[in-house]
């Protein structure tokens, strides 16, 4: 069965080199006499069988002796899984098209074919500054700099930004206004539950300590999602928690600003904008700060 | 015999961990033959025996010298070497030069490689000729009845190997050849695998006709000879004519050059035949009765060695007298192909795998889907076997 595959990866590297054509034409003439009920009359498979059974031995013997002894069924689990892959790339591209998006309609997850062809959301520059302020406010609501995010309380990411995020309002706090947004990733669990319950925190005021505990506990309320918000909320004494969060209370509002998000063309979070200038996931706290020097020393 | 210092003429076996056991295929090559052959490019690469400048006399000197080495390594006048692009070749010239209207039978055995039986079954297909087996047992070897019943007085001639590169067993050419003459039939001796390893004297052992190539006894590629008794090259029919061949031609007809020229059409492969000269001294110098009784150490080595692996099946009868170091194997549950890519792929290893030519003496040994082959040669070592014996036994595990 590993000629399918091979007749697939050799395929496209005979696209680029030369040198991989006679086992691409190999891959060909056996999965062809295999779609026709044919035994494979080429040493291909048996040369790759070899080949990863010899490199195995030497670390593993018991899974050398293991990938001997089940090869033909590993090599169709691998055709499985390509053909699987395969077909939801296609499916894939088929979004990109009609939707431009890979993850179908109003989605906003991470799309590989908008950085292959340059005009996906997958590019910074293509994003596009939201027009509204609305969302969890903090620091001077006159100030001239005005930092949003847009994040998501189960990814990784924001979460790693977190720190710089403090940083940033215990420096300037009273220069700027920060404005988080809220755009949680579909294919997260719980994220949209996370993001709803955090707006329950801020109806009684405790909203950043609710947050602070969220990514501390990321971990867990992504595999047992109320549970830890309850627990969270317990812990803080909120009172109304429980009927805000359960009546979905401020479901319109987060939905409100995940189409600002989509609007704004995030392919990732954390993006920040800082005064409309957009920044993605930065790694470090000065790729979050310097630009608001830079804009508030152009505000002076 | 110093292995060690034989080992240090070998570029490939310098700094390197190659295992080469498939000299059955193919002999490495030792610095004096590649010297040779660079020798005559580099310094005198002309033509032989036509113009008159001093490098075509050059040429014609050292071809001559070789055609001398050669002739004394296989026991043989000059004018009885012919030289053949390899052993097939040589074969063929035989089964389409000979006169076969008086005669018609031709007998072989079920042991031969496919370059000795091809030309002669292709000869009878056409009816040219008619061909008669004699086969051997399961284990790849003959009973004293097995020529006596084939050979008879309608028989023109015998192909039979000097040693089949199936099992690295001689056959029992001395009585073949009695039997033979006894009839009236000539002998045709494949010599591919006996020449490099066994000390042939072709006028002591009353051939007729004996084929080997240079590449299988440390000389180049396309070069081998035709060796063949002086009145029977005379009445061979030339089928490639050419530049070389003739005394005078004119448009009414042809004079025949005397032997060997008549069968060497056109511009030879002449660093190919100073190559073939270079390994046959080589091994000469060494002595060839030194190499044999080596060869039998490593076989006695190679065979124990193989049969301490568990699931190994040796295909022939090892116990045969006068064997080369060579033994097909199988591994039970792994296919022989796999068993030499992985000795490759594990310790460089070079194995051959597969039906070696000889598919209806594998088929008839029972192994109809091939085996593999360790064949061993003059700077193959008792570490290596040793290395290989580990590496089968790390291989066989996986059954």
């Amino acid at each position: 069965m590993i000629c399918f595959i091979a007749l697939f990866v050799f395929g496209v590297l005979s696209i680029f080199s030369a040198k991989y054509r006679p086992f691409a034409r190999q891959a060909f003439d056996c999965t062809f006499r295999r779609l026709t009920l044919r035994p494979c009359n080429t040493t291909l498979e048996e040369e790759v069988k070899s080949k990863t059974v010899a490199a195995l031995l030497p670390k593993s013997e018991k899974l050398a002796h293991f990938t001997n002894k089940h090869w033909d069924a590993i090599t169709w689990a691998f055709t499985l899984i390509m053909i699987a892959s395969l077909a939801y790339s296609l499916l894939g591209i088929l979004n990109y098209v009609y939707y431009g998006n890979c993850n179908g309609p109003n989605s906003t997850g991470f799309c590989i074919y908008g950085d292959l062809f340059g005009n996906g959301a997958s590019n910074p520059s293509q994003l596009i500054a939201p027009t509204s302020l609305a969302g969890i406010q903090k620091g001077n609501s006159n100030a001239s700099v005005t930092v949003v995010e847009f994040g998501c309380y189960t990814c990784p990411y924001t979460k790693a930004a977190e720190p710089s995020v403090q940083k940033l309002l215990a420096e300037y706090n009273g220069s700027i206004l920060f404005v988080y947004k809220h755009f949680p990733l579909p294919n997260h669990n719980n994220s949209y539950a996370a993001a709803l319950s955090a707006m329950c925190a801020a109806d009684e005021g405790k909203y950043w300590e609710y947050r602070s505990a969220l990514f501390e506990r990321q971990g867990e309320f992504r595999a047992n999602g109320n549970a830890t918000f309850y627990s969270i909320a317990s812990s803080l004494s909120l009172q109304n928690f429980t009927s805000c969060f359960q009546n979905s209370t401020h479901k319109a509002e987060l939905d409100a600003q995940i189409t600002q998000g989509i609007y704004s063309r995030i392919y990732g979070t954390p993006t920040f904008f800082v005064n409309g200038k957009p920044i993605v996931a930065p790694a470090t706290y000065d790729e979050l700060a310097n630009p608001v020097k830079e804009a508030l020393a152009n505000s002076r | 015999m110093d292995v060690q210092k034989i080992r240090s003429d070998f570029p490939m076996l310098q700094g390197g961990k190659l295992i080469y056991f498939d000299n059955a295929c193919t002999t490495l090559k030792p610095k004096q033959v590649i010297d040779a052959q660079t020798e005559y490019y580099s310094t005198y690469s002309a033509c032989s025996g036509r113009s008159a400048h001093h490098l075509s006399k050059k040429t014609d000197e050292e071809t001559a010298k070789a055609r001398e080495t050669v002739a004394k390594f296989i026991g043989a006048k000059q004018t009885e070497i012919l030289w053949t692009k390899n052993t097939s070749e040589a074969i063929n010239l035989v089964a389409h030069s000979l006169d076969f209207s008086q005669r018609k039978k031709v007998v072989l055995t079920n042991m031969e490689h496919h370059s000795a039986l091809l030309p002669f079954m292709h000869l009878a297909e056409k009816g040219t000729i008619k061909t008669e087996f004699a086969l051997a047992g399961k284990d790849g070897t003959f009973t004293d009845d097995a020529f006596s019943q084939s050979i008879d007085k309608n028989t023109a001639l015998v192909v039979v190997h000097h040693t089949t590169n199936s099992t690295g067993n001689p056959s029992p050419y001395r009585e073949i050849v009695k039997i033979a003459h006894e009839n009236g039939a000539l002998v045709l001796i494949d010599a591919a695998q006996g020449a490099p390893h066994h000390k042939i004297d072709f006028k002591k052992e009353d051939f007729d006709f004996l084929a080997f190539s240079g590449h299988k006894m440390l000389g180049p590629t396309g070069i081998g000879c035709l060796v063949g008794k002086s009145h029977l090259l005379e009445k061979l029919n030339p089928f490639m004519l050419g530049g070389g061949t003739i005394e005078t031609v004119s448009l009414s007809g042809m004079k025949l050059h005397s032997l060997p020229d008549r069968f060497e059409a056109g511009i030879q492969n002449y660093s190919g035949i100073l190559g073939m000269a270079a390994a046959a001294n080589y091994l000469m110098k060494i002595g060839m009765e030194n190499i044999e009784k080596y060869e039998q150490e490593l076989d006695a080595e190679l065979v124990a060695a193989i049969r301490q692996i568990s699931g190994a099946q040796i295909y022939g009868n090892t116990n045969a007298k006068g064997r080369s170091a060579l033994v097909s194997f199988s591994l039970k549950n792994v296919s022989a192909h796999q068993v030499a890519l992985m000795a490759d792929s594990l310790s460089q290893i070079a194995l051959r795998s597969g039906l070696f030519c000889a598919q209806p003496a594998m088929e008839h040994m029972g192994a109809p889907k091939g085996a593999v082959r360790a064949s061993l040669y003059l700077y193959n070592t008792k570490d290596e076997i040793r290395i290989f014996k580990e590496t089968m036994e790390k291989i066989a595990k996986l059954a």
